[in-house]
């Protein structure tokens, strides 16, 4: 088994003709870490995997694996194994044969192809469909199919680029937890590419988190949970995802409509416009009082279960999301105020979108 | 039908139906009597293909086997060869163009090629003065060939820098297809002479050879489309275990092309096995193919043999009809018609 | 962009500098795996550069000379462009454009109406909005055009014989008209929910497979009016002596009709498939809506399989130029010079070993093959695809 390699990659580029697709990526994953890409759609997620594999062709910047530069080496010479959204199982090869593919290619003999593959698909639960056809096959069991044909050559890391995404809710759920298992169970190395911030989160060792090609942050999910380094990965993370609420510094406060809410600490230009933000559990509905942080009017309020949902407009026409308790009676229209915990508020240049701290 | 039963769409009335049969089955009668006449004929005897017409065997004629012992038993050495001769050659060319026009047909449609424009001029040029000189000036073929390889390295060095248009896979593409509209009439005259002056007219290699050409832009355009229509992901994760280019190709790509290359096999054989024009100027004996064994049944002082003549015929279509019969799943399926999609 | 499948020279070196002991194969695997992308390429692109960009050129240089063939060799004499004037205005102009007459009146009119034609098509793309290249590459099509109709003019609409030119032009258009329409009535019928369906289409894809040579000895018998098939028929109308091959417009449709039996098969098979790929959904929403067949196949099936049809046809038209084999098996081009096309011409002087005249004509058959395929692609087969 080859050990778990480092890959690092340093001020990794892509142009497609004019258009800059990845902009100085840099980044590094230590040895048997879970690494999730994180970002919307179109933002150089998949490119900059691909480049990391050797199939997408480096503009500028370099790639490390392990201690060797392999910026120029083709893909085969890389020991990286990749899974695809699609999949990208052989048609006209049984679920056996997709397998120890990897061991064909590399000369091994059938008995030592056909013990591995015994291996690997005993490790997915795919044993008792060998003889089938990838067309014969469920679309979680095909995802297995592709799991154990990448993990039957013991790489050095994998890249997974949206591996769950053709699968349904229930099912997504279930081969999460699989796959974690499996990668903490290998140690391998790996690189795990999503759009989807629960998948991130409950993956993940750390994330990085991308938009229009740039590194947004990189750390923990609960780092960049918690912590988040700019407006965008706060808008991101959390279903529902932050709320904001703009407003204009004013010594002290944010005037945010006909209310201020302090800035607890954190010190800002006069006339800077500043977001406010906060996530849903962190606020609770109130009378529209001069207690309230903020007035606002009830959109609609959505009972999931265990909690309602309750969307309010704000005074700059904004919508916010709140966390209500399930038994709530509440009328859309209604004016409630809002109290946000002054701990758990985020502050925001509302036009560079950088994080305001108290200690700057 | 009652007026308040839905028709069923897709369904025709009584009378749409009777009228297509009729006219499928007048088509049917159009494209059968040809090939019945000509195999009631293989089976005439001589009189009775010259006294008039007789359609019915047993009925109007008793059959006769003399036209297919003339060609199977006396004339078995020359009929053999013959068809030894096609069968080598329509395989042969089939399997070499088949290989090289889809290796390059795959090559075009996922690896990026950029030749200058200067290069290729420069190639062109040099071929012309090398055609010029050695036909209208009577230079030796081999000085001419030195001096222009030559000529042509200066060219590339010297215009490289100032012609700086590169051409892509579209055009070389395009090249290839292309080539199809040349009739074989306008290089055939230039392909003897090649030939005569390496001595290998009149045999298998020539034949081979040209025909694989000539059936080239057919394979890499139909197989071109096809190509491009796998998923690459295929291809890259492939590629990712270690395969190379060659590894790609045998085990992922060209298996699932396969009902690709059922059709575009089938084509092909069919052109090289009907062959007649080519034919004609590069055999003269050893490596005469079946079409010309056919136009020789009308060299005789006797006038045309119809009867042997006919028993040659229905000889060469058999093996195609067999090929058409086991590989009409592929035709059916109308898989050739991914290359006209537009 | 295409993830280039060639290795980088600093990926086979990493990847040598990886295996230290290498064995001969290794290193030939090696070589190849590193020169693939030339190795996949460079054999079609030889092979076409030899056997058909070289005899291209060689034949354009020999287009400009005589030949004299010499006890094994040949002696090459440049001549300029006096092959080509031969055909065009010398002693053999009415064997390739045709015997030039006074022009009766219909040549007249049918020539003064092509003109007026192309002078309405000229005028129709200026108004348009034209281009540089585009009014460059039109002039093309219009010189021919208008060459050929008044072509026409002079020589059959005038009473005199034509030559192989527009013999070849004849067999192409009337004949890809022919094999166009019953081609695609045939398809559409097929396409149909009918029993038997794959009967006929086996069936029907037959006379593909036959060698021309065959077909061309086949229908002689059929057309034989006093022992072949239909020799009763000829007695009863009186038609006994009458031979197919002495009259020039019976002999030229006789090719053709032999030509359709074969290549009608050709345009079927594809227009069937193009049919069969017109999604159901279309035309049955349309019947619900009370469209009649007519209506349904004008304005929605057509119009989808409309790409496919050009381009089948443009197949067809490229390889109807080329037809040689049934009018020389068929009419030896006779009588006369009737059911010669280019395509034989050019073979008949090779075998009168005059290759200088052979080579001309078979250059200027490319010249109108060319412009007439190219102007076709572009007028028809893009435009189609394009809106
Ligand atoms: N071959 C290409 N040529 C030009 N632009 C490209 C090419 N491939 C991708 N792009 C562009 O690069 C950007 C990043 O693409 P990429 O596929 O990496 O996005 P992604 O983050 O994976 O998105 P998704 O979540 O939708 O898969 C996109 O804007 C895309 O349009
Ligand atoms: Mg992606």
């Amino acid at each position: 088994m080859a050990t778990a390699k480092r890959i690092e990659i340093r001020e990794m580029d892509k142009h497609y003709g004019a258009f800059h697709a990845v902009k100085s990526l840099s980044l590094t994953v230590e040895p048997g870490e879970f690494l999730v890409l994180l970002g919307p759609s179109g933002c150089g997620k998949s490119t900059a995997l691909r480049m990391i594999a050797g199939l997408e062709e480096i503009t500028g910047g370099q790639v490390l694996l392990g201690d060797r530069d392999v910026t120029h080496v083709l893909p085969k010479y890389r020991d990286i194994a990749m899974v695809f959204q699609s999949y990208a199982l052989y048609p006209h090869k049984t679920v056996a044969e997709n397998i120890g593919f990897p061991l064909k290619i590399a000369g091994k003999t059938k008995a030592e192809q056909d013990a591995a593959v015994a291996d690997a698909a005993a490790q997915v639960q795919l044993g008792e469909l060998l003889g089938r056809y990838p067309r014969e096959l469920s679309g979680g069991q095909r995802q297995r199919v592709a799991l154990a044909r990448a993990i039957i050559r013991r790489p050095a890391a994998f890249l997974m680029d949206e591996p769950l995404s053709n699968l349904d809710a229930k099912l997504r759920g279930f081969m999460r937890a699989e796959l974690k298992r499996m990668q903490k169970d290998l140690g391998v190395t790996t690189i795990y590419v999503t759009h989807d911030q629960i998948e991130a989160m409950t993956l993940a060792h750390r994330v990085a988190i991308m938009r229009d090609g740039v590194l947004q942050q990189l750390g923990t999910p609960k780092e960049v949970y918690r912590d988040p380094a700019n407006m965008f990965v706060a808008g991101f993370m959390g279903s529902p995802p932050m709320n904001f609420v703009a407003g204009n510094a004013t010594g002290a406060g944010v005037k945010v409509g006909d209310r201020a809410l302090s800035l607890e600490g954190v010190r800002v230009r006069e006339g800077t416009h500043v977001s406010v933000g906060f996530r849903p559990e962190d606020a609770e509905l109130a009378a529209p009082d001069d207690t309230a942080d903020l007035v606002a009017e009830v959109f609609i309020a959505e009972m999931t279960g265990d909690e309602t949902l309750v969307t309010l407009t704000a005074p700059d026409g904004g919508h916010i999301i709140v966390r209500a308790p399930p038994d709530i009676e509440i009328e859309d229209g209604a004016r409630v105020g809002l109290r946000i915990d002054p701990a758990k508020r985020y502050y925001f240049e509302t036009d560079s979108g950088k994080r305001l701290r108290a200690d700057d | 039908m009652s007026l308040f039963t839905p028709r069923r769409v897709g369904h025709m009335s009584p009378g749409g139906s009777a009228i297509t049969y009729l006219l499928l089955i007048v088509w049917a009668a159009f494209v059968i009597f040809p090939i019945y006449w000509l195999v009631i004929t293989s089976f005439k005897s001589v009189n009775d293909v010259n006294s008039g017409p007789v359609f019915l065997p047993f009925i109007d004629f008793q059959p006769s086997l003399h036209a297919w012992r003339d060609l199977l038993i006396e004339d078995w050495a020359d009929t053999s060869r013959s068809y030894i001769n096609s069968i080598i050659i329509a395989l042969a060319s089939t399997a070499l163009s088949v290989l090289i026009g889809s290796m390059a047909a795959y090559a075009l449609a996922r690896v990026t090629y950029a030749p200058r424009l200067s290069t290729v001029l420069a190639f062109v040029l040099c071929m012309a003065a090398v055609l010029v000189a050695t036909m209208a000036y009577g230079v030796d073929w081999r000085l001419a060939g030195a001096v222009a390889v030559a000529l042509f390295v200066l060219m590339v060095r010297g215009l490289g820098n100032r012609i700086a248009g590169r051409l892509g896979n579209g055009d070389i593409l395009f090249w290839m297809i292309s080539q199809r509209i040349l009739a074989p009439v306008v290089v055939v005259v230039p392909i003897y002479m090649m030939f005569q002056s390496v001595g290998l007219l009149d045999t298998h290699i020539a034949i081979i050879l040209t025909y694989a050409v000539i059936n080239l832009p057919i394979v890499v355009w139909l197989m071109y489309d096809f190509f491009a229509s796998i998923p690459r992901d295929l291809e890259e994760s492939a590629q990712l275990d270690g395969a190379t280019m060659f590894t790609v190709f045998r085990e992922v790509v060209l298996p699932l092309s396969k009902p690709g290359l059922a059709a575009t096999t089938l084509l092909v054989m069919i052109l090289a096995w009907n062959e007649y024009l080519l034919a004609l100027f590069l055999s003269t004996a050893d490596a005469q193919t079946m079409p010309i064994l056919v136009a020789a049944m009308n060299a005789g002082e006797r006038g045309i043999l119809w009867w042997t003549m006919s028993a040659v015929i229905v000889v060469m279509i058999l093996p195609v009809l067999a090929l058409a019969v086991v590989l009409q799943r592929f035709i059916s399926k109308g898989i050739l018609v991914g290359a006209v999609k537009g | 962009m295409a993830a280039d499948l060639s290795p980088s020279p600093t990926g086979a070196a990493q990847a040598s500098a990886s295996l230290p002991a290498r064995s001969r194969g290794e290193r030939l695997n090696e070589w190849l795996d590193r020169n693939a992308r030339h190795i996949f390429l460079w054999p079609a692109v030889v092979l076409i550069l030899v056997f058909s960009i070289f005899p291209l050129v060689a034949s354009l240089v020999i287009a400009f000379s005589r030949i004299r063939l010499s006890g094994g060799g040949f002696q090459v004499r440049f001549v300029g462009w006096r092959n080509f004037d031969k055909q065009l205005f010398g002693s053999e102009q009415f064997h390739f454009l045709g015997t030039f007459g006074p022009l009766s009146l219909m040549g007249w009119v049918f020539g003064l109406a092509v003109t007026a034609g192309v002078i309405w098509w000229i005028a129709a793309y200026l108004r348009a909005g034209p281009t540089f290249i585009g009014t460059l590459g039109r002039l093309f099509p219009w010189g021919l055009v208008l060459g050929l109709g008044w072509l026409l003019s002079y020589t059959a609409l005038s009473g005199r014989p034509f030559g192989t030119l527009l013999t070849t032009y004849f067999y192409v258009l009337v004949g890809c008209a022919i094999q166009f329409v019953i081609g695609m009535g045939l398809a559409y019928l097929c396409s149909r929910a009918i029993r038997g369906r794959n009967f006929f289409r086996v069936l029907f894809f037959l006379p593909l497979m036959i060698t021309p040579i065959g077909i061309g000895y086949t229908f002689r018998m059929l057309a034989d009016t006093s022992k072949g098939p239909f020799s009763p028929l000829w007695q009863a109308a009186g038609l006994g002596d009458f031979s197919w091959a002495t009259d020039p417009w019976a002999a030229r449709m006789f090719i053709i009709i032999a030509d359709s039996w074969q290549w009608i098969p050709f345009v079927f098979i594809m227009l069937l498939a193009a049919f069969e790929n017109v999604p159901r959904d279309y035309s049955e929403a349309a019947s619900m809506d009370g469209a009649s067949e007519w209506q349904i196949f004008r304005e929605i099936t057509w119009p989808q399989i409309m790409p496919v049809a050009a381009t089948v046809m443009l197949i067809r038209v490229i390889e109807a130029f080329k037809i040689v084999d049934l009018p020389n098996i068929m009419t030896s081009g006779g009588p006369g010079i009737a059911t010669e096309s280019m395509s034989l011409h050019a073979l008949f002087a090779w075998r009168s070993l005059d290759l200088g005249q052979s080579s001309a004509v078979a250059y200027l058959l490319l010249f109108v093959t060319v412009v007439t395929c190219v102007s076709f692609f572009n007028l028809v087969v893009l435009r189609r695809v394009r809106s």
